[in-house]
């Protein structure tokens, strides 16, 4: 099982708040082979704007997808984000019930080590 | 306003001057306003040849072509004719017709996901949803075809926007795009190196011929004493006739430009990606050169070839920038200048061939010859293509225009057709094979109706020439599905669409036969019956070096 801290590039992007748009932003990421570990998206303090954050594996690739990202009409910035701006999410479920997260990466990861959750989701997001 | 009107009153606003387009269905209500439009309408034969009419003329005016095709088979027809555009970075706006929006999503007759299928070979596309959309998508659409790099863009309209009603106001509103920013921060830099050169040389790609700056690469070259070779889509950009120009580099190329390539220690690449065709196995290419890529698309710096000076702008800008920045300087280096001149007295070879069958060099160096000064030239894909790029002389003001990166067969008959119909007063003469004629032969009739009187130059061994020539030379001989074994009598076909058309069997016959073309009024398909065995040679084999070339004619004795 790969850990979430083997996690090395979260790229964020600010995009028009529209049909088709993901389709086309990981239209990029399956071009280039690049697996995506991590999505979160949402509405943002633009209107008509959304934000997408996602990790990858590979910040050789992620610096090269970035140039592609920018080509497209509805994104309007693209840009990889240092460590100190990472915000990790868990949420995770065992016997006893349900538990919600947020911390470092680093940290969350040591939770999840911790504890074995029976099931789990967690995701990268940062500003 | 009514959708459909919007669209033929915002066609018609950008200057538009002629449309491509089969109906359908769902297009009824557009091709109603089109009745009144202002803008001629031409009825080709099958949506594929739609798109590589536009894709042609768009490529012979350097402004974008318009095609329109129906919902479902329309636009899965078109998908050919817009990733031919996208590859070769063509400006297009293709607009398809979609079934209502109340039904979309239900598997509705003649409902294909065109939006779907066309994101990945599209610059961008839309579907448009909101009929009050549909002013901004068609100005967007235009903007964004011909907005740095030039590409397709793709309008999907569903039927009943283009019957709802649209209020006039939206479609005088300013609707901007955001426009690809230069960075030339590299600038000093690459200055530095070009000065300091001792081999330069200039690899000139399709970006150059879409920026218009022939003139600018010459004269950098000769700021430089640097020779200019070109990619199969930079053909043409600047005149075969220069001394510092040794042609067309690549797996098919001169071996001049080859050795050229391979041997200079600086490289500056203006307006081209570093195709597999042009570099080779890519991780030997180049290992010692420095690079200096010049693209207005950022996302091709460092795609390709990695870790090289950058300069991010049209090559008409950076190019002049070049110039302004090396004018001042001193360059020398007279022992490279003088081993061009070597290389491009030895790049020379005869190929004036006589005998029968006829041998296509003969054919090419004929149409060199006799094509005028001024005629524009496509081909199709496949040995014509690469005898075209190879032997086919660029002088006065002639324009090369071919499919380079996705290689579609069928694209050089349609993309005639829409040639001609850009610049009518120019000869425009198709070099085809039996193969990708048959593709698209359909479309004498467009030709004939229409009165677009091009020229078809067959070259017709009976083979699918390429493949055949890959199965000799690396399986074996062992051919399989490459002879055409039941052609048709090419000459009574182009003839049942109306067009005229002449065999030639004897080498002495071409000239006349080029002539006859030139001044034909209707079109003019010149069935030439050529060597089945005669190969395009030279050839550097797939993912292989300069050193493995197989010459076969070729007498090019300077050895990288």
């Amino acid at each position: 099982m790969k850990s979430v801290r083997d996690m090395v590039a979260v790229i964020s992007m600010l995009v028009d708040d529209e049909p088709g748009v993901m389709q086309r932003v990981m239209g990029e990421f399956t071009r280039k082979r690049i697996n995506v570990e991590t999505i979160v998206v949402g509405k943002c303090e633009k209107p008509d704007k959304a934000r997408i954050v996602l990790s990858v594996t590979d910040p050789v690739k992620a610096q090269a997808v970035i140039e592609h990202l920018r080509m497209l009409q509805e994104v309007n910035e693209a840009e990889t984000v240092d460590e100190s701006r990472h915000e990790s999410y868990l949420l995770m479920m065992n016997d006893f019930g349900k538990a919600r997260m947020t911390g470092s990466i680093e940290e969350l990861s040591n939770v999840i080590e911790k504890s074995q959750p029976k099931k789990y989701i967690s995701t990268v997001s940062a500003l | 306003m009514k959708g459909a009107k919007v669209v033929v009153e915002l066609l018609e606003r950008q200057g538009v001057e002629v449309v491509f387009g089969i109906p359908g269905g769902v297009l009824l209500p557009l091709y109603d306003e089109l009745v009144d439009a202002k803008f001629r309408h031409i009825l080709a034969r099958h949506e594929q040849c739609v798109g590589h009419m536009a894709d042609g003329y768009a490529r012979a005016l350097r402004k974008p072509g318009v095609c329109i095709a129906t919902s479902g088979p329309g636009a899965t027809n078109l998908v050919t004719g817009v990733a031919t555009a996208f590859m070769d970075s063509s400006p297009l706006v293709a607009i398809t017709g979609q079934v209502a929006t109340g039904v979309l999503g239900a598997d509705a007759f003649q409902e294909a996901d065109s939006f779907g299928i066309m994101m990945p070979i599209t610059k961008h596309n839309f579907r448009v949803m909101d009929p009050k959309q549909l002013p901004k998508t068609m100005i967007r659409a235009f903007k964004i075809a011909t907005t740095g790099r030039f590409g397709p863009v793709h309008i999907d309209i569903p039927i009943d926007v283009l019957t709802s009603d649209i209020p006039e106001k939206e479609l005088s509103k300013d609707y901007p795009i955001p426009i690809p920013k230069r960075n030339l921060s590299q600038m000093l830099d690459a200055v530095k190196i070009l000065e300091s050169a001792e081999r330069p040389a200039i690899l000139v790609g399709g970006g150059a011929i879409w920026s218009n700056s022939g003139l600018e690469i010459i004269k950098l070259a000769e700021i430089l004493m640097a020779p200019i070779i070109t990619t199969l889509m930079g053909k043409g950009v600047v005149p075969d006739t220069h001394p510092l120009v040794l042609g067309v580099v690549g797996m098919h190329g001169r071996q001049g430009a080859n050795y050229v390539l391979h041997n200079c220690d600086t490289l500056l690449a203006v307006g081209t990606r570093f195709s597999d065709r042009v570099t080779g196995k890519v991780s030997d290419f180049a290992r010692n050169t420095k690079i200096i890529h010049v693209d207005i698309d950022a996302s091709e710096i460092g795609k390709n070839v990695k870790g090289h000076i950058g300069l991010v702008g049209d090559a008409w800008t950076v190019t002049n920038a070049l110039i302004a920045g090396l004018q001042s300087r001193k360059i020398k280096q007279s022992e490279w200048k003088k081993r061009i001149k070597e290389i491009k007295e030895a790049c020379t070879c005869d190929f004036d061939l006589s005998g029968e069958p006829i041998k296509p060099q003969k054919v090419i160096k004929e149409l060199s010859r006799y094509l005028p000064d001024d005629a524009i030239v496509t081909t199709e894909v496949g040995q014509n293509q690469m005898w075209m790029a190879h032997f086919f002389e660029m002088s006065g003001t002639r324009q090369f225009i071919t499919s380079g990166g996705l290689g579609t067969m069928g694209f050089g008959f349609p993309a005639s057709i829409g040639a001609k119909v850009a610049k009518p007063e120019k000869a425009v003469c198709d070099v085809a094979g039996d193969g990708s004629l048959q593709m698209v032969s359909q479309e004498f009739s467009t030709a004939v109706e229409n009165n677009i009187p091009v020229i078809v130059c067959l070259m017709n061994n009976g083979w699918l020439g390429m493949v055949k020539q890959w199965q000799k030379l690396f399986y074996e001989k062992r051919y399989m599905a490459t002879m055409l074994g039941r052609s048709p009598d090419f000459v009574k076909l182009a003839q049942a669409y109306g067009a005229d058309a002449i065999r030639v069997e004897k080498p002495s016959e071409i000239k006349e036969a080029i002539k006859r073309a030139v001044k034909s009024d209707v079109a003019y398909l010149i069935d030439v019956v050529i060597d089945p065995e005669e190969d395009i040679l030279p050839m550097i084999p797939p993912g292989k070096k300069l050193t493995d070339t197989i010459y076969g004619r070729c007498c090019f004795s300077i050895k990288g």
